[in-house]
């Protein structure tokens, strides 16, 4: 790859490859534009101006480029299911191994940015020789006795059912002898045959075939669009919604070459999400969407906030995770998670926020009635304390949080130098009058009446996510009113989050950024006609998660791709 | 004539230390002892991320007659085998627009600027340590180890429009190969003794290797195969898998029958406490110095743009948040607190490697060059123009520690010329500015 590759970072169109940028290029209705420019080799575009830019109908009548996803690497949390899901291992082997890279888009399963290490890989060796001598010892993988005299029938069965499974496909006679040349390896050795069926079983797991999802193209250097075969669909949807390898239905139905029927294909998902494992989508993407995975690092200061400990850490983040799981499977609009009527807490998470107490130290259920200040997502203690610095909250970070996440709108960083709070001229000062800088200088301002306002709608909510309505420090009381770029005036919680629900770029940025993760792989200009054809779908059919789900589960980008072109230059 | 040597197992099983074991010559297994006559030198860097509050770290006087600074009193037991090198510039450092600490991250041992992607196309250039793993490759088990403390965030936000990659790594294998760390003490632990047995026999390991050797070749065939259906982006990250299986296979070659050359003692527990985690990787660096599994250590204290929180120093936000002082007391007193602390980790890696002894009677330290740094110079200001360093160790003659030398400018870049003429590579330029080596190292 040459130049950087452009992602597309929110809906709606593409402003093209500029090769200047305004300074802190926020647009909106400010009147003091920065007219500063700085020559780039990367362009970062500012987002659109509200309520901006519709594709133009006609591109989306074109032959459409359904991309293409790089070899992928198993990350983690996919090379733990997936042992799992082959050997029953429960170890989750893989946290030993180095982190993963997480792309600009936001998630930890980008193909792209997934690479192989040596490191990664004798880390790989010692997992495979550790779970296998494991499933060894406790029989799973010996559904047949190797023979003294004679393993190899037993071998050969060992193997190519092994290897089907963990390479997500048939193997090839070729294949298997080279596999079975291992057993012979040991008997010649004088070790007979189970040392070489190990080091067989190692060669499975530590192959590309299993360490990456392969999908290959007819002519590899052809830009023209072709449809997945089924095995590769089928290992697309199981690391989609259970972060895991597929199951034998799953792998029946693909090697049978059904899978791609659009009945079977829903059929599929729809049982696929009812299964336990689709916990992967709660952990892995929600875990990163909703910031869920920050909740484990949080530190509010223990002075500042006593309330704050291991039990509250555990219910906030339980709270998000089962408020999500609902949504995956129930018959509400995903929409409908910005002012849900319910939540999941706990006697502990229920004091915390001045709810009635459930009687219990398990989550459970709440109605929400009576306390509209709860309602919906910006009221979880889990996202509020992530977004807050360890000892006040964040209004930036709040904002920078709802562009980024559920807008697609993220400003471009600060210029430099800039970061942080200008220093405290008046320790009594409220914060929202020490952030009154933000619109005093021109180098902000365009950015940060995107940000402020929205952060402001939740000052209400303090650092670890207790309603208040005196700030700590300066004893100021609360003002939690602000105006959207648009002009519209809100004041408080329960006025910003109707504007925000209501918002046009909320529906294909959810889209969005469940595509970038289905497909594990950032978008591109090329996939806003998807994106805007999933987001359409799925609200016709209900705008549920599900329906989202089977709306880019049956999109282009999701069940074709293409090859790369070659480029001249090595 | 490994018959004849003496077993250390025999002469060390049952001490169950680590402390100031002596080595013997006879001892020492017969690739080291091919490789080197002397003791063999070593390189070991600590990295600290967010800069130095440099007011409270920079000595006033220089040479012989300086004194430590607040920030750097820690490091009063070992004075005498600190370099504090002052007024050398890391420009590479320096990020288009936003990025410092990204940026200064990626070039911290590469001198060179990072091309400020987020995609596959990350580029900056080979580091010094790997510039002298490769050199040394194939002296010890493991041409180098990668160590630090922080893994990832676990949600989007490294630095800028920055690839993670700059944040998490400071040893770079190549310019788009970054060496990943290793951030659990126990599996490092596990990894350096992993594949010893006591009880083997020649031939026993002639097999285990030919087993070995016989899963790689057959995964290094499936990718060749594989590869030959590729476009050309999954063909570089079969290329990733090859060079992988390559290190691997090179591991299996120089399988000792000898085993370690030392106890390891006990295994350390995973931690997430970050004092005891970092004790934990100090000790590891000692004990894999000691037994001669590397001669080259990289370590990274924290991710780059830290957002760690030191409530054991009576700190409440970020050492990030911090570092962006402007100028506010209040800031600079806990910027002092958590320098001095990470001051504090050095000076005991120090301490440690003063404390075993060579088979001539020299010191661990005597024979290693200690390096430490940051990304930036001032966390607010993000300069380059005077970074922190110290170099401790005499690097087997290489330097004249003990002192404070001040410098005007000169590249970071000549310092590792010198670091790595040190440990034997022949090179004479290095980064983006290296010109040559670093005047002033020795008296």
């Amino acid at each position: 790859m040459k130049g950087p590759r452009h992602r597309l970072r929110r809906p709606g169109v593409w402003v093209g490859v500029a090769s200047v940028l305004l300074l802190a290029g926020c647009y909106g209705n400010s009147t003091q534009k920065v007219t500063t420019t700085v020559p780039r080799t990367e362009p970062e575009a500012p987002p659109d101006p509200v309520g901006e830019a519709e594709v133009p109908r006609d591109a989306c009548r074109q032959p459409r480029d359904p991309g293409r996803v790089s070899l992928h690497r198993l990350n983690r949390a996919e090379y733990d299911n997936t042992v799992r899901d082959l050997l029953g291992d429960t170890k989750r082997p893989a946290r030993d191994f180095p982190a993963d890279d997480i792309s600009s888009a936001g998630f930890d399963n980008d193909a792209d940015v997934l690479s192989m290490s040596p490191l990664l890989l004798e880390k790989s060796s010692a997992a495979a020789t550790q779970v296998l001598e494991d499933a060894w010892r406790k029989g799973t993988l010996r559904s047949c006795r190797l023979d003294v005299e004679d393993p190899m029938p037993c071998a050969r069965e060992l193997l190519s059912r092994f290897a089907r499974r963990a390479w997500r496909r048939p193997v090839m006679d070729s294949e298997l002898e080279r596999l079975l040349s291992l057993v012979t390896l040991s008997r010649q050795q004088g070790d007979g045959s189970e040392p070489g069926m190990k080091l067989a079983l190692r060669a499975v797991l530590l192959s590309p075939h299993f360490l990456y999802r392969v999908e290959l193209d007819p002519a590899p250097a052809s830009p023209a669009p072709h449809r997945l075969t089924d095995l590769e669909l089928a290992a697309r949807l199981a690391y989609f919604l259970w972060s895991s390898t597929p199951d034998e239905p799953l792998q029946t139905l693909a090697e049978a070459g059904e899978l791609h029927e659009p009945m079977v294909l829903e059929e599929q998902v729809r049982r696929m999400l009812a299964d336990p494992k689709a916990q992967a989508l709660v952990e892995n993407f929600a875990g990163q969407w909703l910031y869920l995975r920050a909740v484990d690092a949080a530190a509010p200061d223990p002075a500042l906030f006593p309330a704050f400990d291991e039990s509250l850490r555990r219910a906030m983040r339980q709270e998000t995770e089962l408020f999500f799981r609902e949504f995956l499977t129930s018959d509400r609009p995903l929409r409908n998670m910005l002012d849900a009527d319910f939540t999941y807490v706990n006697d502990r998470l229920a004091a915390h926020y001045g709810l009635p107490l459930p009687g219990s130290d398990t989550p459970r259920r709440v109605s929400l009635e009576g306390h509209p200040e709860r309602m919906g997502l910006f009221a979880h203690g889990s996202l509020l304390t992530v977004t807050s610095l360890p000892t006040r909250t964040s209004p930036v970070k709040r904002g920078v949080w709802v562009l980024e996440q559920l807008l697609c709108s993220a400003p471009p960083a600060p210029p430099p130098n800039v970061e942080g709070l200008p220093p405290p001229v008046d320790p009594s000062a409220s914060l929202r009058q020490r952030m009154e800088q933000h619109r005093s200088d021109p180098v902000c301002a365009g950015c940060h009446h995107l940000m402020d306002p929205i952060g402001f709608g939740l000052e209400n909510f303090d650092a670890i996510g207790r309603w208040r309505r005196t700030e700590e420090g300066s004893g100021a009381p609360v003002d939690a009113s602000g105006t959207l770029p648009g002009g519209t005036a809100f004041e408080g919680v329960t006025g910003l989050r109707p504007l925000l629900k209501e918002d046009a770029r909320l529906g294909e940025c959810i889209t969005h950024q469940l595509l970038t993760y289905a497909l594990g792989r950032g978008l591109t200009e090329a996939d806003t006609c998807a994106v805007a054809d999933i987001t359409r779908q799925a609200e016709a059919r209900g705008g549920r998660w599900q329906d989202l789900i089977i709306a880019i589960t049956g999109s282009e980008p999701f069940t074709h791709r293409r090859g790369e072109p070659e480029e001249d230059t090595p | 004539m490994s018959h004849t040597a003496l077993s250390r197992r025999t002469l060390l099983r049952g001490t169950g230390t680590l402390m100031a074991l002596p080595l013997l010559e006879a001892m020492l297994p017969r690739t080291v002892r091919a490789q080197t006559a002397a003791v063999p030198r070593r390189l070991a860097v600590f990295y600290v991320p967010c800069g130095i509050h440099m007011a409270k770290w920079t000595p006033s006087a220089s040479g012989r007659g300086w004194a430590l600074t607040p920030t750097l009193q820690p490091l009063a037991p070992v004075k005498d085998d600190v370099l504090v090198l002052t007024g050398l510039s890391h420009w590479p450092g320096r990020p288009e627009l936003n990025g410092h600490h990204a940026a200064g991250t990626a070039a911290f041992l590469t001198c060179a600027r990072a091309r400020k992607t987020a995609g596959t196309d990350i580029y900056v250039g080979i580091s010094m340590d790997q510039v002298i793993a490769n050199h040394l490759q194939g002296a010890t088990r493991f041409p180098s180890l990668e160590l630090g403390n922080d893994a990832g965030t676990g949600v989007r936000a490294c630095d800028s429009s920055y690839s993670c990659a700059y944040s998490y790594n400071i040893a770079w294998a190549g310019p788009s190969t970054p060496r990943p760390k290793e951030t659990r003490p126990r599996a490092v632990f596990n990894r350096l003794f992993a594949g010893f047995d006591p009880g083997e026999s020649q031939a026993e390991l002639e097999k285990r290797r030919a087993y070995e050797r016989s899963v790689l070749d057959f995964v290094r065939e499936d990718a060749r195969a594989l590869q030959g259906r590729l476009g050309a982006t999954d063909r570089r990250k079969v290329d990733e898998y090859l060079t992988s299986v390559r290190e691997l296979e090179r591991r299996v070659d120089a399988l000792e029958p000898d085993g370690p050359m030392c106890q390891p003692g006990e295994a350390p527990v995973n931690t997430d406490d970050v004092r005891a985690k970092t004790r934990a990787m100090m000790d590891l660096i000692v004990l894999a110095f000691q037994c001669d599994l590397t001669r080259v250590v990289t370590f990274m204290l924290g991710n780059a743009r830290s957002d760690r929180v030191y409530d054991f120093l009576g700190l409440s936000d970020t050492h990030h948040t911090y570092s962006h002082h402007q100028r506010v007391q209040s800031n600079y007193d806990a910027l002092a607190k958590i320098d001095r602390w990470e001051v504090e980790q050095y000076a005991y890696l120090l301490h440690r490697l003063k404390a075993v002894r060579e088979t001539d009677g020299s010191t661990l330290l005597d024979s290693a060059f200690v390096y430490f740094g940051s990304e930036v110079e001032d966390g607010n200001s993000h300069g380059h123009s005077n970074m922190p360093v110290v170099v401790a160790g005499r690097g087997g003659g290489a330097l004249t520690p003990g002192r404070h030398v001040r410098y005007s400018g000169e590249p970071l870049a000549n310092l590792f010329i010198s670091l790595m003429q040190g440990m034997g590579v022949n090179r004479s330029s290095f980064g983006e500015d290296g010109t040559g080596p670093l005047r002033g190292l020795k008296e």
